[in-house]
């Protein structure tokens, strides 16, 4: 062995050894997560994805999104999401996830999904995201979006897009019933805070 | 400013596809230099004639591993933003075992091809060929291999997670088997000598 290359492994070994005696603890799955910076970006929002807009990246074949369902067998075969996978908060506390790709969980309300956001994110996984109100924000603004009869032109635009998607997963898109029909705040996070997504003040879990 | 620029947004669209191709231009030098553009080099490798391919790779893996632990350490690089690929032990031992029959073959692996077709040699020009050939094949048949290519899938799991070690020690075993890989390799080239 030549001088250089001596000198190379010498210094390789030595930042080997650095290496082992500054982190030394076992092992690190993940990385240690800032708990401020989750607190910031439940507050802002950051957390959620909507139904329209998983819809959307589904319908899209948008390869970078995975959808895990956190609700029971039984109401996973009854019915679940295109192209999400069955899984549970115990699975997820061991189950290795690829770390480039945005995970989107749902559960059946969202508090199972909003539980499983923060296992995952102390476990390092930057990209999840949960779904505002789970499967049944899948049935009412997918499978099934309403249209008042006295809606506004902003609120028109967001349903024919609800409307194309829901469609194209098999659902009826209905118009004009009575607004009585949509709960409060059925278009407040669609359509009225669209132009700044962070100010959508949180629903559900 | 952080590392990775490309997840923390720092380099932008323009500045991404920038950099791309100066990387790009930077790596198939690098492999030029090594030698790595010529076939009967990088056959010798299966004959344990010349193992200049396994140094060089090494030497890239050592020098990245300690460099993003370091960087990480130092605040300079966000580890947790490096994209790291899923592990699926059948499919990729499969792949890894024709990965090195078509290197064998041809004498070039992906990368080494690109070099060799920039250098104006025509085998590397013939590998590039049937390396976009052998992509239209598996898309055409994927629906029939899709079950075992998702099959036997760990997840995004790092070497040192799968020991069940710390990460400094798996670095330090990484390390190790590099070094003395150099050793033997230097001792089994100079008895073919």
């Amino acid at each position: 062995m030549n001088r250089r290359n001596a000198t190379l492994a010498a210094t390789a070994a030595t930042l080997a050894g650095a290496a082992a005696l500054a982190d030394f603890r076992s092992p690190r799955h993940g990385t240690q997560v800032d708990v401020t910076q989750l607190a910031a970006e439940i507050e802002a929002g950051d957390d959620h994805i909507s139904a329209i807009d998983l819809a959307e990246r589904i319908m899209k074949g948008d390869g970078n999104i995975r959808v895990l369902d956190l609700r029971s067998e039984a109401e996973f075969g009854e019915f679940h999401i295109p192209g999400a996978r069955l899984t549970s908060i115990a699975a997820l506390a061991r189950e290795q996830l690829p770390r480039d790709e945005t995970i989107a969980l749902y559960s059946e309300g969202g508090g199972h999904a909003a539980q499983a956001w923060v296992l995952l994110r102390l476990r390092g996984y930057r990209k999840v995201l949960v779904l505002r109100e789970g499967i049944y924000e899948w049935m009412s603004r997918v499978l099934e979006p309403r249209l008042a009869k006295d809606a506004t032109a902003a609120e028109r635009r967001e349903f024919e897009r609800a409307a194309l998607l829901s469609r194209y997963f098999g659902g009826v898109p209905r118009s004009g019933v009575d607004r009585s029909e949509l709960h409060t705040g059925y278009w407040t996070d669609v359509a009225q805070a669209r132009p700044d997504a962070r100010s959508t003040r949180r629903r559900g879990c | 400013m952080t590392a990775p620029l490309t997840e923390t947004g720092a380099l932008g669209a323009t500045g991404e596809l920038v950099a791309a191709p100066m990387i790009g231009i930077a790596f198939g030098w690098c492999l030029e230099r090594a030698g790595l553009g010529y076939a009967p080099k990088l056959a010798g490798q299966f004959y344990l004639s010349d193992l200049t391919v396994f140094k060089v790779m090494f030497s890239a893996i050592l020098t990245a591993m300690l460099g993003a632990f370091w960087l990480d350490r130092m605040g300079l690089l966000t580890l947790s933003l490096v994209s790291m690929p899923e592990t699926l032990v059948l499919p990729q031992a499969l792949g890894g075992v024709l990965f090195g029959v078509g290197f064998l073959v041809a004498g070039l692996c992906p990368g080494t091809s690109c070099v060799a077709a920039a250098s104006g040699r025509l085998d590397g020009a013939g590998v590039i060929g049937g390396m976009l050939g052998g992509v239209a094949l598996f898309h055409a048949i994927f629906p029939w291999v899709q079950r075992f290519y998702e099959s036997t899938a760990l997840g995004s799991v790092t070497f040192a997670e799968m020991l069940n070690v710390s990460r400094g020690m798996g670095i330090v075993l990484v390390t190790v088997v590099a070094l003395g890989g150099f050793a033997v390799a230097g001792r089994i080239e100079r008895a073919r000598l």
